[in-house]
């Protein structure tokens, strides 16, 4: 066991080297120039440019601005975003925890009830209830986040006035206290259930299936066959078998627990790192991209080697390798 | 002393409005340290007939009339819990495919342990590994097993594993469906030497499922033929398979190799198999009988006993006369 998740954390450090040089020089090597999104005009001053691409160290070639970057990544420095002056580490840390916020709720929220009325349709297979959900999940699947985002604001915000349209604060009221952390919680309600409506059939269906895949395994017959009461056969053999691909699903929506859901901010004007991120590309904010890029290929790493070592732990079939 | 007496067992499954009858008017007399064979094709209700005897099959699908009267008890009108007071304690099963019968996730000691408990709810922890260790020893299993996973064990191990766990409350009666047919010839032969010799130690009574005659002439006292439901003859090994009455025992016996005696050409039975689900008229082998006769075709042969449980259900052994 202890090879094992010594040997994930290798294989994790190394994705992060290779997708970190990876998305360095691919970014750098894209056409698009921020020094021109800096100077601005439309015909600008050849001097200010020269002057602008020595500032900032664009003059050298790329290799050595790669290793200039490696530099002060090893003294923890970041560096400085061209747009707004501002430590590229400030600015993720200020948006970093917006995000994580709004995904972990919603992603855990999804993962609870979606796998519990999974598991509880498969027990009552073929039941209204269950028929209903799986056509409701079908539906739910085929909507667009940012469109139901919309109709959410429209029908709850605009309509009946009773949640706020957008942001993370009421920034006229300045509360302070719980009655920040409740103005919080309202804001986030809208963001929160678009994200829970099109994740949650995800891991409903996952669930279902995986439980009435398990509960037709032939060691549920031998249990049966030696008279174990259904309930110990459920808890005990079916969820722990059934539990391993929900893991799977869930992982990977952690992984882009800070990328993944930029869309859905940008329609709720959440200050997360959707919009950092989209405005970083558009004006090819190399500092900003970059830390993004490490800040993101490190998470999804370390949720990685998480998730190996959880499947581990509960499937000993993976141990071995 | 009669241990199992089947009457009349019909079995049928309710499949996309089609009914199949897997199992047709069974009738079988199994007695106590008996250890009867029951062969035939894929296809042939060996497996369904297995199943409906602890009520193992899907009850939404099937629909079982008869008696299954096990030691005086009908199996078939008792609740759930008294069912369950003999499930594994008096009828213990090795399935087909042992390398799924146990949970893949699980330690092999813990399952068993989990499996021994459920009818001996106050043994302690160290009685029931004892137990089982004991077990392990009997089917010539090393103790390390107990802390092993399913997936760690070889095809032979866990089959060992399997009959192991039948053993744990040395059932009276043992149900092995196609228990050793997934091994190589040499595993078999050792497992099945093995089985034999529990079943001396244990007085135990053995009901063998399986596609292979010769399993059956080396290791069973009796056999049952059976035939897409219907049990076409049945008998003590030694009369049913050096002088098989039914047409269609000669022909099973046919198409497998015989070790000793001359070598002849195996021979596959021509035609095919007759689907279940459409209502059937005389005898269901007729179509692919060599020796039918026009009454095969009409009505249906009746069982009638040659002598000392000597049973076959054809027209040419005087079953036409009785119609």
């Amino acid at each position: 066991m202890r090879d094992y998740i010594r040997k994930r954390i290798t294989t994790g450090i190394l994705t992060i080297l290779f997708s970190f040089c990876l998305t360095f020089f691919l970014i750098r090597y894209a056409p698009g120039n921020p020094i021109k999104v800096l100077a601005g005009t439309e015909n600008p001053n050849p001097e200010l440019i020269e002057h602008l691409t020595a500032k900032y160290g664009l003059d050298k070639s790329i290799p050595i601005q790669f290793g200039n970057y490696i530099k002060n990544i090893l003294k923890g420095d970041l560096g400085y975003s061209y747009m707004s002056n501002e430590p590229v580490s400030k600015l993720i840390g200020e948006k970093l925890f917006a995000t994580i916020l709004l995904t972990l709720t919603g992603v855990i929220l999804s993962v609870i009830v979606g796998t519990f009325l999974g598991v509880y349709a498969a027990r009552k297979a073929g039941s209204i209830f269950d028929r209903l959900m799986c056509s409701a999940c079908y539906v739910f699947d085929a909507i667009p986040g940012f469109w139901l985002g919309l109709i959410l604001i429209l029908i709850f915000a605009s309509k009946f006035g009773i949640l706020p349209t957008s942001g993370m604060y009421d920034l006229r009221a300045e509360h302070q206290g719980f009655a920040r952390v409740l103005d919080v919680v309202k804001h986030m309600i809208l963001p929160v259930s678009t994200l829970f409506i099109i994740q949650m059939p995800m891991y409903f269906r996952i669930a279902r299936s995986s439980v009435l895949q398990t509960m037709s395994e032939d060691f549920i017959l031998t249990l049966r066959a030696a008279g174990m009461k259904e309930n110990k056969i459920f808890n005990k053999y079916v969820l722990r078998n059934a539990i391993i691909p929900t893991i799977t699903k869930l992982s990977l929506s952690l992984a882009f627990i800070i990328s993944g859901v930029a869309l859905i901010e940008i329609v709720f004007a959440w200050p997360g790192m959707g919009r950092l991120i989209m405005d970083a590309i558009m004006k090819r904010d190399y500092p900003l991209l970059t830390g993004v890029y490490l800040m993101i290929s490190v998470s999804i790493c370390v949720v990685m080697i998480i998730t190996d070592i959880i499947y581990a732990l509960i499937d000993p079939r993976i141990r071995l390798e | 002393m009669s241990l199992l007496n089947i009457n009349y067992l019909n079995i049928v499954y309710k499949v996309k409005g089609k009914k199949i009858k897997a199992v047709k008017d069974l009738s079988l007399n199994i007695e106590s340290e008996d250890s009867v064979g029951i062969v035939g094709e894929s296809g042939s209700g060996k497996s369904t007939f297995a199943m409906s005897i602890l009520s193992l099959l899907p009850k939404e699908i099937t629909e079982i009339t008869g008696d299954i009267i096990f030691d005086g008890t009908d199996l078939l009108k008792i609740d759930e819990e008294r069912l369950r007071q003999i499930k594994w304690k008096e009828i213990a099963y090795v399935f087909q495919k042992s390398m799924n019968s146990l949970s893949p996730v699980h330690k092999i000691g813990l399952q068993m342990n989990d499996i021994y408990k459920i009818h001996e709810a106050n043994a302690t922890d160290k009685d029931t590994k004892e137990r089982i260790l004991e077990l392990f020893n009997l089917v010539n299993l090393s103790k390390g097993v107990y802390n092993l996973y399913p997936h760690e064990l070889s095809g032979g191990m866990i089959q060992r594993v399997s009959i192991a766990l039948s053993l744990l409350h040395y059932p009276r009666l043992l149900i092995l469906d196609e228990a050793t047919t997934a091994l190589d010839v040499v595993t078999q032969g050792q497992i099945l030497e093995e089985i034999m010799e529990l079943e001396e130690k244990l007085k135990l009574t053995r009901i063998m499922i399986t596609h292979d005659v010769s399993v059956v002439s080396l290791t069973c006292k009796k056999v049952a033929v059976m035939y897409a439901g219907y049990l076409l003859e049945s008998g003590y090994v030694e009369d049913v398979f050096s002088l098989p009455k039914h047409p269609y025992t000669r022909e099973l016996l046919n198409s497998y190799p015989s070790l000793t005696g001359e070598r002849n050409r195996l021979k596959g039975i021509p035609g095919s198999f007759p689907d279940l689900s459409v209502v059937h008229r005389g005898c269901i082998f007729a179509d692919r009988c060599k020796d039918s006769m026009d009454i095969c075709f009409v009505r249906e042969p009746k069982t009638v006993e040659i002598s000392n449980d000597w049973k076959v259900a054809c027209h040419l052994v005087g079953g036409e006369y009785n119609g």
